[in-house]
């Protein structure tokens, strides 16, 4: 998350997430960081939730291949197709957007573009976009085919990341858990003893 | 129901009985085959010279090398570019209006060693225009490109496709490119084609993008060769019936008119050559080169003469074919054998360049169903109105 990269493209997109196809195999942007997508409007932030590589073709199975094979580099170069055939996919959900000079914790007015580009955002968006903590509400509330709980404590993980402090950073995020989470013990307990 | 399978099993099953009882017949067959092969009567010259003075009715194996030839392979370069191209088509749907039809051409090209890479494309071609749908001669004759005739055009765009992107490789590596299926355009023989249609597809077409690769192979090691898996044909074992005729010269009407089974020929009657290489070749060996006699390579194919070898390989024998100037080309026959094994190696039992080329270029029913679609409502949308059969109708609305 240190400098701002290109990674990867729109490839399905609602109000509330998108689905990004990276251009390099295995090269995702880790779960829970903040990535975005620009339009002459507006920038769109998401968070990473869930990371695929996958054939690119639907009725094509990849089969295992390396077994007299020293290393899995090996299996590559010994079958340079796959790396065309193959892709890593990742979802993000849509927790903010900028327009104008306005930073919004809520989902834009319109989803993505499709084949809209997908960047990594720099340390210093990172903390920009998280000195309000109001996103966390769509995160608690998403309801994802992954454990969000696991989600949240790596988003946080990866802000904490941005902030010299980290420490005052996870425990402000740990509070507003707390208040999102008053009612369920057993989820924020869950969370906080990811954040370590 | 459509289909009853139900009854069929019953047929099935007396299929199987049937297959097994014919089973030891056919070894006893092979057995009697491969002591031929090896005997005097199958030696090199004499069986050479049986065989050019031959006059049958079925196609025979020209002798370059001895019969019984087991070759291994040599190792693969470990630097190499394999390229590979194969099609699909979508042919002329007369219950459609629009008189089109549609070519895909899929090319794969793989590197290996120090620097490997993967290019992989599929060049979708829709011919409509007049002169693209017909053939004409200068004397107004003319020949509509549809159904068989199709599928030669496709093998030729195959090939054409092939020689662009060979051309395109700025490379000292050596390079094998790969056709799927025969070199030699069978459908031009079986049909009464009219000589002007048999200029533009061979001589003009096919051909023409043989003698492109052939030149680049003069300035780099480039092979050309195409590969058939589960081969049908019987040229090497029709050449074991001339070792068994008694006659000589061998003239099967003046000796065997109008006979079909008792000759002495009849030994080895029903075997393929694959089951002949199955049994003699160990895994990775290649047979004999030999060269095809088949009257459409003898009158047109000249520098690009067929030739072709069996290779055997852990779960089937392929047959590879390769024009004249490969087959006289000790390096490049032995280049397309390595590369063929090893490609067959890496692609679990089947060149993984063609298996790659076949997935880009494939059209499926569903891709086909789509294809026309979007031509009638692009047609629609720009207010062309043009009918189609009733029956076409009735096949997209199914209704009781």
């Amino acid at each position: 998350m240190g400098t701002e990269q290109r990674v990867a493209e729109v490839i399905e997109a609602s109000s509330a997430e998108f689905v990004a196809q990276c251009y390099k195999l295995d090269q995702a942007p880790p779960l829970g960081s903040l990535v975005k997508t620009k339009d002459e409007l507006r920038k769109i932030y998401g968070v990473v939730y869930n990371v695929e590589t996958h054939s690119l073709e639907p009725g094509r199975r990849v089969v295992a291949r390396g077994e007299g094979m020293e290393t899995e580099d090996e299996i590559f170069r010994a079958n340079p197709q796959l790396a065309k055939l193959l892709c890593t996919d990742f979802q993000a959900l849509v927790v903010g957007h900028r327009q104008g000079d306005g930073l919004h914790h809520y989902l834009p007015p319109k989803p993505a573009s499709i084949h809209s580009f997908v960047y990594t955002c720099q340390l210093e968006e990172v903390k920009a976009f998280t000195q309000s903590l109001d996103f966390l509400g769509l995160l608690v509330d998403a309801r994802l085919p992954i454990p969000v709980d696991e989600v949240i404590a790596a988003c946080l993980r990866c802000a904490g990341q941005a902030y010299p402090d980290s420490e005052s950073f996870l425990i402000k995020a740990g509070k507003e858990m707390a208040r999102l989470l008053s009612s369920d013990a057993r989820r924020l307990n869950s969370v906080l003893k990811r954040l370590r | 129901m459509s289909l009853d399978l139900a009854q069929v099993v019953a047929q099935i099953e007396e299929m199987a009985t049937s297959l097994k009882a014919r089973e030891g017949e056919r070894r006893a067959k092979l057995d009697f085959a491969l002591d031929t092969l090896q005997s005097p009567a199958a030696e090199l010259n004499q069986l050479r010279q049986k065989i050019e003075t031959s006059k049958t009715t079925w196609l025979v194996a020209g002798l370059r090398e001895r019969i019984d030839l087991c070759q291994p392979a040599l190792p693969c370069p470990e630097d190499i570019i394999i390229l590979a191209s194969d099609g699909s088509h979508i042919d002329v749907d007369r219950h459609h209006a629009a008189h089109c039809f549609l070519i895909n051409i899929g090319i794969a090209q793989l590197q290996y060693g120090q620097n490997p890479d993967a290019w992989l494309s599929s060049s979708p071609s829709l011919y409509f225009k007049d002169d693209e749908v017909v053939i004409s001669s200068p004397d107004g004759r003319r020949e509509v490109i549809e159904g068989q005739l199709l599928g030669i055009k496709r093998s030729i765009e195959e090939c054409r496709l092939l020689a662009e992107r060979a051309s395109r490789l700025e490379t000292s590596l050596p390079v094998v490119a790969l056709l799927d299926g025969s070199l030699i355009l069978w459908s031009l023989t079986g049909q009464t084609y009219q000589d002007f249609v048999v200029h533009e597809l061979l001589v003009d077409g096919f051909l023409k993008y043989l003698d492109k690769l052939r030149e680049m192979s003069r300035s780099r090691q480039l092979a050309v060769a195409s590969y058939i898996s589960f081969p049908r044909s019987t040229d090497v074992v029709n050449a074991l019936r001339l070792a068994i005729c008694p006659h000589q010269p061998v003239d099967c009407d003046h000796y065997c008119p109008g006979k079909f089974e008792g000759r002495e020929c009849d030994a080895v009657a029903g075997l393929l050559d694959r089951d002949l290489f199955a049994r003699l070749l160990a895994p990775g060996e290649r047979s004999a080169i030999f060269s095809s006699r088949s009257s459409v390579v003898g009158k047109y194919y000249g520098v690009h003469e067929v030739n072709f070898f069996y290779i055997k390989l852990d779960g089937e024998v392929g047959r590879v074919e390769i024009p004249l100037w490969v087959a006289e080309d000790k390096k490049l026959f032995e280049l397309v054998h390595s590369a063929i094994l090893d490609q067959c190696w890496r692609g679990l039992g089947y060149p993984v360049a063609l298996s790659e080329a076949h997935e880009k270029a494939v059209v499926t029913g569903a891709d086909r169903e789509q294809f026309w679609s979007l031509v009638e409502r692009t047609l629609a949308e720009d207010r062309i109105w043009l009918e189609s059969s009733a029956k076409q109708q009735s096949k997209r609305t199914r209704w009781i």
